[in-house]
């Protein structure tokens, strides 16, 4: 059974659609496939590119942009750490903005210890970098939370981040404590 | 052949192409060859010049897009071969300035110097069209047929370190700027009103 599209994943990619992104490059994380469903189902328009890696994705996002596009880069919070350097000295130095739409990992709810140091990590590296973040918290709005980052990022040419908690992507963790 | 001079041999075969430097010697070599505002220098973000001739190539299918990596930078990101190989744009052409060493950092071996074929490993990864070429006649071939024939291409050239050439310029801004308005996508004023 393909499970129902959350209400969060599709207000982000109507907020996408909006925005006039046609080009979403991504690295795979479980929270982002409904995002991923949500405009295959929603937005055949879409064009969605998979890259092996998270630097690699902001190369190709710069490129879109260098061609007349309106990129989103999606990635999961550990690849921020992958991310770093082309985000530094390609994107905020270059003044080629994208939408960042991170998911979060290793915050509240978080089972595995290997994700908490980058996740602690993910707001320091942004704020270093000049990178305003955005945090989603809840499915209503979110779809205007995007355009808006998406009006900062595209009218004043830096990258800007949305960041997806897990309170948002994964409301219903299981009682008893995280497993 | 060094690396200068077979740079200067792709760029006589310039027109309207859009070209993406790696940063440091191949970006410095494509100066020297002759300034273009369709030309793309890289200044930082080593080993993503052909992620963004992809990107490139995606968002402007009816313009050739030629990349111009060295074989260090290259083997910092091979996946990206695969991403481009799966994506298949056959309006990008790669190029490789293959000197078996990091030749901006003072000349340390890389694996191809111990016989690494990138050539192979971008036929593995999915890329239809490859070539390793090792004297000027064969890259100019090589070329007559990657402009004309579709890819994605890449073209592993066998040179030797020429030195460093002339520094092109160095605001990054300024380069983004004129390189987009030469490629038909000027940014518009900043005045945000194309912004929704």
């Amino acid at each position: 059974m393909i499970p129902a599209i959350p209400l969060w994943a599709r207000e982000i990619a109507d907020g996408l659609v909006e925005a006039g992104v046609r080009d979403v490059v991504y690295v795979p994380d479980n929270p982002l496939s409904h995002l991923l469903g949500a405009l295959k189902t929603d937005h055949k328009d879409m064009r969605t590119t998979i890259a092996t890696r998270e630097e690699e994705a902001l190369g190709i996002a710069a490129g879109l942009y260098l061609g007349g596009a309106r990129p989103a880069v999606l990635f999961q919070s550990s690849g921020l750490g992958n991310a770093a350097n082309a985000l530094a000295s390609l994107l905020v130095a270059y003044q080629i903005p994208a939408l960042l739409v991170i998911s979060m990992r290793g915050e509240e709810g978080e089972w595995n210890s290997a994700q908490v140091p980058m996740a602690r990590a993910v707001r320091p590296l942004l704020a270093a970098l000049g990178i305003q973040a955005f945090t989603l918290d809840t499915a209503a709005g979110a779809a205007t939370m995007v355009r808006r980052a998406a009006a900062l990022a595209f009218g004043t040419r830096t990258p800007t981040s949305c960041l997806l908690p897990r309170r948002l992507t994964s409301p219903d963790p299981p009682k008893g404590g995280a497993r | 052949m060094t690396r200068l001079d077979a740079t200067r041999l792709l760029h006589r075969w310039l027109t309207s192409e859009a070209v993406v430097a790696s940063l440091g010697h191949p970006a410095y070599d494509l100066y020297a060859a002759g300034d273009r505002a369709a030309s793309f220098y890289a200044w930082g973000s080593m080993g993503v010049a052909s992620s963004i001739g992809l990107g490139l190539a995606m968002a402007q299918p009816y313009r050739r897009v030629v990349v111009l990596d060295g074989d260090g930078s290259l083997l910092m990101n091979l996946g990206t071969l695969a991403t481009i190989g799966v994506v298949a744009p056959a309006n990008l052409v790669i190029v490789v300035w293959d000197n078996g060493e990091y030749g901006t950092t003072g000349g340390q071996p890389t694996a191809t110097a111990r016989g690494a074929d990138l050539a192979r490993a971008a036929a593995a990864l999915g890329i239809p069209r490859t070539a390793t070429v090792d004297t000027p006649d064969a890259l100019d071939r090589t070329l007559a047929q990657a402009f004309a024939e579709a890819g994605p291409w890449v073209v592993v050239a066998k040179v030797r370190e020429s030195g460093p050439g002339p520094k092109p310029p160095l605001d990054c801004v300024f380069i983004k700027q004129r390189f987009m308005e030469a490629v038909g996508v000027a940014e518009r004023s900043t005045r945000g009103d194309d912004v929704q």
